[in-house]
């Protein structure tokens, strides 16, 4: 391990470097329309690698996707009162069990941020990784904003990805900045009844494991034990007045991966015993006919201290309230 | 000073529904005393001072000066984690249930010794603090 960190040289691996700028979609500065050719390929080919692409093409067109083994499970999650975590940019630091090391990367494929991360776009000492190079949606900064309530009901029915689904969410969630202004999300005019380039499992699932190593959704967060998960289309408003749609919402009650100081936890210091809501609408839209992604920031209106607007909202809620049954 | 004010008013309010009502209600009611320590809760997860001493039969008073929920927890059946939660042979278990912000929470240790307590909802991000309950000298 304490050798010195060497360029890596296996095929995949001479992909990376004509890529690296693609770390610039992490952060919302970069389209790829504003790429090169050669760069825009490279994109493709990262993409094309996604590891459960391969899953997601054998169950997207299936018309009557299996129902959930055992019968659908009803969930609400509620917050009534208290603040909320806002995730602000930050340069993730990076777990070995996820990202492994620079003679042995792991999660590299798939749209950058969203799915893997290239090898390029990680610093590295001797043979680990150590943090990113550019900021991302998911790291140790944060703001706590008033008066956060969120409201999530959904249904479990369908088992895996499909074209159709049977899957419910109900969901709005709503804080409020210093100055008063009031921030809000609601959730879904349309589920993912399948993903693109990891599975949605027809856009609810519960009991499952997220994240992290599983490759499902980005390696950027630890693996996590998830009670309830979605995702689907939404809206993001401000002061009442409509900012985005349709944006790609997710939400997740898991397991609680944040550590002293609010660190983001790698996967040896999850606590399993305590819970969070995650909140995330990323700075990318799905691409079905190229089951993938493309940037495009989200139009939130919350202005940062360099006067940028945040691209993406990250928001943890933690006073929870849940209620989980068999049946609808 | 617009809520000292805003609690004034209403305390004279409802002295003079009381006096009204009872009229051997002629002294005001005391205040409570002045606490021996003063610990406030955060936003960045952490109780400040994190470790407070008194003495036995001392109070100590939790201000929530953020804008989150936090508990105080002294109570080691309702701890997940190890160190969370610790109390002096004797000594009841106490816990604040939710605590909106601003609000207070005050309890008196009649058991020296020392006590660990924690926060419920962020026991993983480990906030926890001590107080040392020293005996009669």
């Amino acid at each position: 391990m304490n050798r010195s960190h060497r360029p890596p040289t296996s095929h995949t691996s001479r992909v990376f470097p004509a890529v690296a700028a693609l770390i610039l979609l992490l952060s919302g500065l970069a389209s790829s329309s504003a790429l090169g050719q050669p760069m825009a390929k490279q994109l493709q080919k990262l993409k094309a690698l996604a590891p459960a692409r391969g899953y997601v093409i054998a169950h997207k067109d299936v018309k009557n996707p299996p129902k959930l083994f055992g019968g659908p499970i009803s969930v609400t999650v509620t917050q009534s009162s208290g603040g909320v975590f806002v995730a602000l940019p930050d340069r993730r630091r990076l777990d070995t069990y996820v990202f492994g090391t620079p003679s042995m990367p792991r999660a590299f494929a798939g749209t950058p941020g969203i799915n893997g991360v290239p090898p390029p776009a990680r610093e590295a000492e001797d043979d680990h990784y150590t943090r990113m190079k550019k900021p991302s949606p998911f790291g140790d900064k944060y703001l706590v904003m008033a008066d956060g309530r969120m409201e999530l009901h959904a249904v479990d029915a369908t088992a895996v990805d499909g074209a159709t689904t049977e899957d419910q969410v109900r969901f709005k969630a709503s804080w409020k900045d210093k100055q008063g202004n009031t921030y809000e999300v609601r959730c879904c005019g349309m589920l993912a009844s399948h993903g693109m380039e990891f599975p949605t499992f027809g856009g609810v699932v519960t009991n499952h494991i997220l994240h992290g190593v599983t490759r499902l959704g980005t390696a950027l967060m630890p693996t996590e034990f998830a009670y309830v998960a979605f995702w689907g289309m939404g809206e993001v408003r401000k002061n009442g007045k409509v900012l985005d749609k349709p944006r790609l919402i997710h939400g997740m009650l898991t397991e609680y991966v944040r550590g002293e100081g609010y660190k983001l936890a790698f996967d040896d210091e999850v606590t399993p015993t305590r819970m969070q809501f995650h909140l995330m609408i990323p700075p990318f839209m799905p691409d079905p006919p190229n089951l993938s992604f493309t940037e495009k920031p989200v139009k939130t209106g919350f202005t940062l201290p360099n006067g940028m607007e945040l691209p993406f909202w990250h928001v943890m809620f933690e006073n929870l309230e849940t209620k989980a049954e068999r049946g609808q | 000073m617009m809520t000292f004010r805003i609690t004034l008013l209403s305390g004279l309010f409802t002295l003079s529904v009381l006096s009204a009502a009872c009229s051997s209600a002629q002294t005001p009611p005391k205040a409570p005393p002045a606490p021996d320590a003063v610990v406030g809760m955060t936003n960045t997860l952490r109780f400040e001072p994190d470790t407070v001493r008194v003495p036995v039969g001392g109070t100590v008073e939790w201000r929530n000066t953020s804008l989150l929920v936090h508990t105080v927890t002294g109570d080691p059946a309702r701890a997940t984690l190890e160190g969370s939660a610790r109390l002096p042979e004797g000594a009841e278990p106490f816990d604040s249930g939710n605590l909106e912000p601003e609000a207070v929470f005050r309890h008196t240790f009649t058991v020296p010794g020392v006590y660990g307590y924690f926060c419920i909802p962020h026991e993983g991000a480990k906030m926890k603090g001590v107080v040392i309950v020293s005996p009669k000298q």
